[in-house]
């Protein structure tokens, strides 16, 4: 076995995610200020005592920013855990059965596909209604179904009459067991730059609803931004710091997926 | 022929199926609207003879056909919030995003094309991964953070347009175009991006295979090898991926006409949902989905033009 150059892209976007998760994990033990309050002088530039500057009503930006993370990371993950595994279970039984359900599903999954992601997050919403909280992760995580369900299908598909599967299968194990034991571990290599891109499209998703103003999420990175958009020749660092958290969660995670990729086709 | 009417039918079909499924959701969701409309106190004879107006006294698949047809007619009910016909609303509305989109879609396919053919002399550089990184970094940021930038720094610094007031598209059409330009880039950046990123892929792959080895070692330049044999078969799947970016830009183009203050339907459509003035959403989530599936058809039917072997239902 030839030793695994080291990986570049996986590095560097490990690097970056985990610094973000790190201040992520911080920012929901302790913030320099509380985010909503009052903290000193308005539209102040970026010093040490407020990292990122303050806002119109003089709230601390970095604290703001940092509940921001929490709030826009934790409705990605519950996004793309619905996605995925919804959309695993519906790609590994169409995949692996086939046949008229096979059929049916990819059809609907076809007419889905001509809604565009955030198009479908609007419907959605609009159908649950944009005022409860939850609408938003629901909506997100229904819109990712149909793409994991495709990645998943094809991965499941082609590994169904493989020479280990139908041995499995000769020994009499049952069909959940073959999917669970059996193809389930061996559709990492497809399920892991499926997840990164799914997490990446998640937290893009969630900024947009959020800058539109759909939900009330006010904590979330793409509130601010829009809250942010009407101080920009007041308070320009609000934006570039809430842009650029932003724009490095989606570069770290890509990278990773990026790397994920490489080490794919090397191996 | 018997391709192109097969695919047509099937683009027929898919539409009908998105509208059936989209005006499902709303009648199940919607409740009772003139109720709504008119508040609890309201006497049974108002209520009828509003919920006549509306037409909502009428049967689920008269209502459906009604309004299906509606978009030949013009006719696609009233809005419940602003009480006008739907069409009147939205019909220089539908202009200007379709406008905006075809112009992020020539900006895409213009630009990613030949940086995708390009892309691939780095392939192996000492620089490659500098390349890769900005590709996933334009990827990351986020169109609507790109406008805010651009709209500040050309808008409001340099004065190139005024944002928020979009000229008119039918007396001021360069002005208009002009300004649509600038959110058009921003939606564009992240899509060209991903193309180069796929059409790299492309051309990697179709570089290893023997006609290409055969074309050099005959002496051809690997230029020439590149832009004339190469190119040509990578169209297929440059063709079918531009056309599932239309999406994505109709996607990015609600968020970017909240950014921009463009006066288009995804504005229309965010602040409708607010009203929850169903017949106003439902007509424009289909108007933007028909618009999808119908490039998405466009981008089969060249590809089948340029391969014929796809018009026996094989694969490339």
């Amino acid at each position: 076995m030839k030793k695994q150059k080291l990986n570049g892209y996986l590095v560097a976007g490990i690097l970056i995610t985990a610094l973000l998760l790190l201040l992520t994990v911080y920012g929901a033990i302790h913030t320099p200020y509380s985010p909503t309050a009052y903290t000193g002088a308005k539209f102040e530039a970026p010093s040490a005592a407020h990292l990122f500057g303050t806002d119109k009503l003089g709230r601390d930006i970095f604290s703001r920013v940092l509940k921001g993370m929490g709030t826009t990371l934790s409705v990605a993950l519950a996004t793309v855990a619905i996605g995925a595994v919804a959309g695993t279970a519906v790609g590994a039984a169409t995949g692996y059965f086939g046949g008229l359900v096979d059929d049916a599903l990819m059809r609907i999954n076809d007419a889905l596909t001509a809604f565009p992601s955030i198009l479908m997050a609007l419907l959605v919403i609009s159908l649950l209604g944009p005022e409860h909280k939850y609408s938003l992760i629901l909506a997100l995580g229904i819109v990712f179904i149909p793409s994991f369900a495709r990645v998943t299908r094809t991965a499941f598909a082609s590994l169904r009459d493989v020479n280990y599967i139908t041995s499995a299968r000769l020994m009499g194990a049952g069909n959940l067991r073959i999917l669970l034991v059996h193809l389930l571990p061996n559709t990492g290599r497809v399920l892991l730059p499926a997840l990164t891109i799914g997490f990446n499209n998640a937290v893009l998703a969630e900024a947009s609803m959020s800058f539109l103003r759909i939900t009330p999420l006010e904590t979330s990175l793409g509130y601010m931004l829009s809250e942010a958009q009407g101080m920009l020749s007041a308070a320009p660092w609000y934006a570039l710091s809430t842009g650029i958290v932003i724009a490095l969660l989606v570069f770290g995670v890509g990278l990773i997926g990026e790397g994920l990729q490489q080490r794919n086709k090397e191996a | 022929m018997k391709y192109t009417l097969k695919r047509i039918g099937l683009l027929l079909i898919t539409m009908l199926l998105v509208s059936f499924l989209t005006f499902l959701a709303f009648s199940l969701v919607s409740g009772d609207p003139a109720q709504t409309k008119l508040g609890t106190e309201a006497t049974p004879e108002r209520l009828a003879a509003l919920r006549h107006e509306w037409g909502l006294d009428q049967p689920f698949f008269v209502r459906y056909f009604r309004w299906l047809a509606g978009f030949f007619s013009g006719n696609l009910g009233v809005s419940y919030h602003y009480s006008k016909p739907v069409w009147d609303l939205i019909a220089s509305k539908v202009e200007v995003t379709l406008c905006m989109c075809l112009l992020s879609f020539v900006i895409i396919t213009l630009v990613s094309i030949p940086l995708g053919i390009w892309s691939y002399r780095w392939v192996g550089g000492p620089f490659d991964w500098l390349r890769t990184a900005f590709n996933q970094l334009c990827m990351a940021v986020p169109p609507f953070f790109t406008g805010m930038l651009v709209s500040y720094g050309f808008g409001i610094v340099l004065r190139v347009f005024v944002p928020g007031d979009v000229p008119d598209l039918h007396t001021q059409f360069g002005a208009a175009v002009k300004h649509l330009f600038f959110a058009a880039v921003c939606i564009a950046i992240p899509r060209i991006a991903m193309t180069i990123r796929m059409m790299r892929s492309t051309v990697i792959s179709e570089m290893n295979k023997s006609y290409v080895r055969t074309a050099i070692s005959r002496g051809n330049d690997r230029h020439a090898v590149l832009t004339k044999h190469v190119l040509k078969n990578s169209l297929v799947s440059t063709i079918t991926f531009l056309g599932q970016t239309m999406a994505e830009i109709i996607g990015g183009s609600i968020v970017v006409e909240q950014v921009f203050g463009i006066p288009g339907l995804g504005r229309f459509l965010v602040a409708s949902i607010g009203y929850r003035d169903y017949p106003v959403v439902q007509t424009i989530v289909v108007i933007l989905a028909f618009w999808v599936v119908l490039v998405g058809t466009i981008a089969d039917l060249l590809n089948q033009h340029i391969d014929p072997r796809l018009r026996l239902g094989g694969k490339t």
